[in-house]
């Protein structure tokens, strides 16, 4: 019989679409992060490094990029006779057939993909946080609880706390009362969308729930369980956690990369974080170049200069160039004489030669003020920005632009510049 | 592909000085982030070739780590596979591999129970790309018995530590001499040969038996008459390892953009087992220029005309120029280095200056960054 512990469910179907063009051809755990990483490798890494080894992915928005970056589990030592990485799209069948409706709904359609494990506990994990935790000790926790539902929870500044759903306990860790998103919170500890179920109570919510339109763990199964007087508790967290839904925190946590010791750090060999590495060729810098609080993806070739910026695998930075305070994700070119100051530029970009970015006085955005602000210059996949164009800060480029495009030469700040993909470009050709 | 791989990867030589004290040439690291049999298995498994048998002798722990997974390279399959073949005792057999044909001797079940035509011999000490379903389908236009791969070296250069070719018009080999004292002609062989299978079994057969244990001298130098052996020149990059100077110009050579474009922009790609290291990291401090740089370095100081693997930490004021910095090295703050080859996992502790005065010098330290002190 096929018997497993504890399987991980691991939420990947959501757009994030607080990342503007960064999210518009993937989904958000398919986001690049830290030069050479994408958000899911976090949890997946956090997965295999825990000791466990049997992972649902669940898909839906834009699922391409993951289900290649995931394949059978490689990287992740997730290629398992038993087990493993699967990879878990909405599907047909007989009666309703929906999409995932919710975080809970996900879950629900794929109960025969759980129940095949003949799981004692079930690990619900999103795809897209930014920390190393080791989930066999919060399983611990759990056991030594008795508890029916552990919700990994972690202390937030009071005023960023509604953003949150937030726990009371009992001082021992026992849940008193859950708020999801409240105007008025009632404690610090925010949860953080890990939650561990002991099976039957998962599987009864779920059972129960099933009707609830937009089943969502944080709105309806928790407070379900909690009603009906389970056990709830928190697992109190203190380490590193990002959550990079918004381009400023997602900007930010990359930052944090370049720290001379970073609060998070990659270099720890006890608990590695793997990726898909396609590229193996190491990075060159010419004679010219200038490299100064960087980090370098494999493959990447720099004759520009570059400062405080994290750049992909197979970037060319071309002569001439300089970059400064930005993110260049990978196999994207910034072409000779380029300036570019606190840009994200996503992959297979083409800068054109001496287009300035990131220049002028900070305007908020005009279509999206609360996506597009902290004053970057966002550049969705594939574009490409022709030569010599002058871009401001707050805005947004996807599509293939031509001189056109951008009047007098310019695209001021605060304005969004989306070119819808004609047929016959990349991507956009049936 | 109807050829099966066999690469001969056992061998040692003192040209590599203590640089093979510790591992197999084979398992030399190549480039920043490679291992010198990466380009012999990325060319097999590129022209289809699904079955390889890596024959490892001397210092064989190196290479069987390497090839701890055949996944890299493609070989983690149903159909064929990669297999690492050392020496065995059995009740026949109580030798080590006395040579190249008594290596492949010693495996002729291997090649028995294969069904392909044709075996793809190769070294693990060459740097290059090459298709050989090319060469398979000139070895079957020229009706050949042996194809043997050649280059053609600029006439400058020392060539006498290799095989030497003399073709007719035809390209038929009417001349081989091993290692020369004085060069006959510049066609180098490149140790890449491709044969029938039953006819290497033949001949490999007959050779033991005689008491003939190498490959070059006792099949392909002494059947050079009777047996149709041909030279299939490469035009592309080749380059062997095998001697402390060609290691550091091979490496060298990969800070020309024409070489990094042929080997890693080009199709196809070459292949290597992967390390999870995070990317490369620059400081404040840190100035590197026409360098190598692979991943997991942390760089606080300044590097010039090198190649740096894997996990190496350049501390602060650091001056690296003209050397080759193998995997996992830590070189403590001030360091001054000109013209050297680091060993892997050496700890050079601050304020050292080394510099390899007439020709390269090869640094081995010991690792002291885990050594406990004062015990």
């Amino acid at each position: 019989m096929i018997k497993k512990e504890m399987i991980a469910m691991l939420l990947a179907g959501g757009q994030g679409s607080r990342l503007g063009v960064l999210t518009s051809k993937v989904a958000k755990p398919a986001v690049a992060f830290g030069g050479k990483y994408r958000i899911i490798d976090f949890p997946l890494s956090n997965c295999i490094n825990s000791g466990i080894d049997t992972v649902g992915v669940l898909t839906q928005y834009q699922p391409l990029r993951l289900n290649s970056h995931i394949g059978i589990g490689i990287p992740w030592d997730l290629d398992r006779n038993v087990g493993g990485v699967t990879v878990l799209p909405p599907y047909e069948k007989v009666g309703k057939t929906e999409w995932y409706t919710g975080t809970a709904n996900a879950i629900y359609q794929n109960l025969t993909y759980m129940e095949s494990f003949h799981p004692d506990y079930v690990l619900i994990l999103s795809g897209d946080h930014i920390y190393k935790m080791d989930y066999e000790v919060m399983l611990d926790y759990h056991k030594a609880h008795n508890a029916d539902v552990s919700i990994a929870v972690m202390p937030v500044p009071p005023e960023e706390a509604s953003r949150f759903g937030v726990v009371v306990t009992d001082g021992n860790g026992r849940i008193l009362e859950f708020q999801e998103k409240p105007d008025q919170p009632k404690s610090n500890l925010a949860s953080m969308g890990i939650y561990i179920f002991t099976w039957k109570a998962l599987k009864e919510a779920l059972l129960a729930l099933s009707e609830q339109s937009g089943c969502d763990f944080g709105k309806h199964v928790i407070p379900y369980c909690h009603e009906k007087g389970e056990t709830l508790v928190a697992y109190e967290f203190n380490g590193y956690w990002k959550d990079v839904g918004t381009l400023g925190s997602y900007w930010e946590a990359n930052m944090e990369l370049i720290d001379i010791i970073p609060e998070f750090n990659l270099y720890e060999e006890f608990w590695k974080i793997y990726t898909k590495n396609d590229i193996l060729p190491p990075q060159f810098a010419s004679s010219d170049s200038v490299i100064e609080r960087c980090l370098v993806g494999d493959g990447s070739e720099i004759y520009g200069k570059v400062y405080n910026t994290i750049i992909g695998c197979g970037v060319v930075i071309e002569e001439g160039a300089v970059v400064r305070d930005s993110i260049i994700m990978q196999n994207t070119v910034i072409r000779a004489g380029s300036e570019i100051n606190k840009a994200i530029i996503a992959e297979n970009v083409t800068v054109g030669e001496h287009v300035r970015m990131g220049v002028g006085e900070e305007v908020p955005n005009r279509e999206k003020p609360s996506v597009y602000s902290f004053g970057l210059a966002v550049v969705g996949e594939d574009s490409v920005i022709p030569a010599g164009v002058t871009i401001g800060k707050n805005t947004a480029i996807s599509g293939v632009t031509v001189p056109e495009d951008y009047p007098g030469g310019r695209l001021g700040s605060g304005e969004t510049l989306n070119r819808p993909e004609r047929s016959g470009e990349a991507g956009g050709a049936l | 592909m109807r050829a099966v791989g066999m690469i001969l990867a056992g061998g040692n030589n003192y040209r590599m000085k203590e640089l093979s004290n510790r591992r197999a040439i084979a398992a030399m690291p190549i480039a920043g982030s490679f291992r010198a049999v990466d380009f012999a298995l990325s060319s097999m498994s590129n022209s289809g070739i699904q079955k390889v048998a890596v024959l490892t002798q001397f210092n064989s722990r190196s290479l069987d780590q390497h090839l701890n997974s055949s996944k890299w390279w493609d070989f983690g399959r149903k159909q064929g596979g990669l297999f690492i073949f050392p020496p065995m005792l059995t009740t026949d057999n109580s030798y080590w591999y006395r040579g190249t044909a008594d290596a492949i001797h010693q495996n002729l079940d291997f090649l028995r129970q294969c069904h392909e035509p044709y075996v793809v011999i190769a070294s693990g000490d060459g740097i290059y790309k090459l298709d050989y379903g090319k060469v398979l389908e000139y070895h079957i236009a020229k009706k050949a018995d042996i194809t043997v791969i050649c280059k053609e070296f600029p006439a400058e250069e020392d060539v006498t530590r290799f095989g030497l070719v003399q073709m007719d018009e035809d390209n038929r080999i009417i001349q081989f001499e091993e290692k020369p004292m004085a060069a006959v002609s510049h066609t180098v062989s490149c140790g890449i040969y491709v044969i029938r299978r039953r006819l290497l079994i033949e001949l490999i057969e007959q050779a033991v038996y005689e008491g003939r244990h190498d490959f070059v001298r006792d099949v392909l130098i002494r059947y050079k008459d009777v047996k149709r052996i041909y030279g299939y020149v490469m035009e592309s990059y080749w380059s062997n390892i095998a001697s402390v100077d060609s290691y550091y110009r091979t490496n060298m050579d990969f800070l020309k953009k024409e070489v990094r474009d042929f080997f890693f922009r080009e199709h196809p790609d070459v292949y290597s087992k992967v390390d999870d290291n995070p990317p490369a990291k620059y400081n404040p401090g840190s100035n590197v220029r026409n360098s190598l740089v692979a991943n997991g370095c942390i760089i606080n100081g300044t590097v010039e005309n090198s190649v740096i693997f894997k996990k190496v930490f350049v501390g602060n004021n650091c001056v690296i120029k003209n050397s080759i910095v193998l995997n996992d090295v830590y070189l403590g703050d001030n360091t001054y280095l000109e013209n050297c080859i680091v060993e892997s996992r050496g700890t050079i502790r601050a304020d050292s200056r080394i510099v390899g005065e007439d020709g390269v010098k090869i640094v081995i330290e010991s690792d002291d960054r885990y050594t406990m002190t004062g015990i």
